[in-house]
């Protein structure tokens, strides 16, 4: 008796021990797909760069957006439809209350935002950043445009500090990709498929 | 035995798997512990039935957050509330506000076990101080939801297109505890030794899908416990909150029905409405004069009638500014009266406060 009772505790652990780990393996890469394919469409080709942020760029943008970078580098997407480069999108995260939140900004030639998107987040209270409705206020802004909770961008009660990070972490962002667009607009179809 | 072990063995290996076999490509989580808090210094004076005014300092709430995480899933939150400055001799308290594991499966599944908070109404859940008006917490806040409410259970919550929803059940109230003057506040237990037969029921569903507005109801169900006695009671409360375009709104309703004794519902109400002034001037603070109307009756239905009905019920109205610096900051000063509808005289009172978050 007393061992079917421990292996009842065993199984159970089990379980748990399973449903705690990935067992959606790569769906920040699952969700980052769905949202290219909703923006553009289920054709584009993109794939991912590590780009490392150079210290002096990184230390000049933080100044302004007053928020560190979470960590290195930044991942960019080159978004590419019949060999046109149609956006670039760089996917970074910020901390919320205690976890990393990971977000994607989709931009245009001209540095405007097509698409913010929240990729995962982690939190169990504020959420409801993850709604359409909030990350569509950034479309078409750039890094020009204000950022200001509460004036530019409307919050959420309740969620105060996922707010004011993202809107920091998504002008940040702008201010980065307005550094280095012009380069990253002058890379070829053959670059991506090169790779 | 052999089997067992055998079992064991196995269930440790297929246990181990899945970090290798899942691994992400982008593991930006890092194990953090976090240390967060919130805190209100407050100098109330005020005047009941003409008498002169009377003047208090007190630093009402010390409180401090700690968060670890394990893995993006679960994370430890605790938060310890010191209140009035110290504890002694029945003045003061020192709390276990929040201590509960968090397993966050995704945003719309996460289950939560251990001090966990009450889900009901705008304030329970979120109460720093640059969060709402005035210096002290609305009367609402007290009298029909007793914020802050927290004790021993479980919850599961969620997001689910543009829905939150939280499920939980937690320890019940003290059915001794409850009176007419305010309701069922003293009958929290606070996580001390509960005891654990009648268990309290809460449900709570808010729409967040459009920025700046929450909207919800909750409903809380317990069969209350005292020493001889029990009472059945049914909480339904609805909520409000605009804040967007520089406008703040709040609207919140409640009544708690009582299944026994001499009271029977107990019913409140209040609204606030400001407008930050800090948008004209196009300065990064934030100004925001406010109103507010509140009225509360912690005994609105007796078995008795009469002037039972009327001895607790409270009308009140304030004006006020909040003021934040920063948006972590916040300075308050305020005015209001309350008309108790058996009395002649209002109380008066003047408030001014400084609260902080981080």
């Amino acid at each position: 008796m007393k061992y079917r009772l421990l292996k009842i505790f065993i199984v159970t652990v089990f379980i748990v021990s399973a449903l705690s780990k990935e067992i959606f393996p790569q769906e920040i890469k699952e969700v980052v797909r769905d949202i290219i394919t909703n923006t553009f469409n289920k054709d584009v080709q993109y794939d991912y760069e590590k780009y490392i942020i150079p210290d002096s760029l990184k230390m000049k943008v933080e100044y302004i957006a007053q928020q560190k970078f979470f960590g290195e580098s930044v991942y960019i997407l080159k978004i590419f439809n019949e060999e046109i480069l149609n956006g670039v999108a760089l996917l970074d995260n910020v901390y919320g209350k205690e976890m990393p939140i990971t977000f994607l900004v989709i931009f245009d030639d001209s540095g405007k935002i097509i698409l913010a998107d929240i990729v995962k987040y982690r939190e169990p209270y504020g959420g409801a950043v993850q709604n359409k409705n909030w990350t569509a206020q950034f479309k078409k802004k750039d890094s020009n445009s204000g950022y200001k909770v509460g004036t530019d961008i409307d919050g959420i009660t309740g969620a105060t500090i996922s707010v004011k990070s993202i809107t920091k972490g998504i002008y940040k962002i702008s201010l980065l990709y307005k550094e280095i667009k012009d380069s990253l607009w002058n890379s070829s179809y053959t670059d991506l498929i090169n790779r | 035995m052999i089997r067992l072990r055998l079992l064991l063995f196995l269930m440790i290996v297929v246990a181990s798997i899945p970090s290798f076999v899942f691994a992400q490509d982008f593991d930006f989580f890092e194990p953090t512990t976090t240390v967060a808090g919130y805190g209100e210094l407050h100098y109330n004076t005020y005047s009941t039935d003409g008498d002169p005014w009377k003047k208090q300092l007190d630093f009402h709430r010390f409180v401090v957050f700690l968060g670890h995480s394990w893995s993006e899933r679960w994370s430890l939150r605790a938060e310890v509330e010191l209140e009035h400055n110290f504890v002694k001799e029945g003045q003061g308290e020192l709390e276990l506000e929040q201590a509960f594991v968090n397993y966050h499966h995704a945003s719309y599944l996460g289950f939560q076990a251990g001090v966990i908070l009450v889900s009901a109404g705008l304030i329970n859940e979120y109460h720093e101080p640059p969060r709402f008006f005035g210096v002290e917490r609305p009367e609402y806040n007290k009298l029909i939801i007793p914020t802050t409410w927290f004790g021993n259970g479980a919850a599961v919550y969620g997001l689910v297109e543009g829905f939150e929803y939280r499920v939980s059940v937690m320890e019940g109230l003290n059915a001794d505890e409850f009176s007419a003057k305010s309701g069922i506040r003293g009958g929290r237990e606070k996580g001390f030794k509960v005891d654990a037969e009648n268990l309290l029921y809460n449900g709570r569903v808010d729409f967040v899908g459009l920025p700046g507005l929450r909207i919800g109801a909750s409903y809380i169900y317990n069969i209350a416990k005292g020493d001889s006695i029990t009472n059945e009671i049914n909480l339904v409360e609805f909520h409000a909150q605009y804040q967007a375009h520089n406008i703040y709104a709040v609207l919140e309703a409640g009544n708690i029905f009582y299944g026994s004794g001499e009271i029977e519902t107990s019913r409140g109400y209040y609204f606030d409405l400001g407008y930050n002034i800090g948008s004209l001037f196009r300065i990064d603070s934030k100004i925001v004069p406010f109103i507010r109307y509140s009225d509360t009756n912690t005994a609105a239905k007796t078995k008795t009638g009469g002037d039972s009905e009327k001895k607790y019920h409270y009308t009140q109205w304030m004006v006020g500014i909040n003021f934040l610096p920063i948006d972590q900051v916040v300075f308050k000063v305020d005015y209001g009266e309350k008309q108790a509808e058996l009395e002649t005289i209002p109380s008066k009172m003047f408030n001014l406060g400084v609260g902080y978050m981080f």
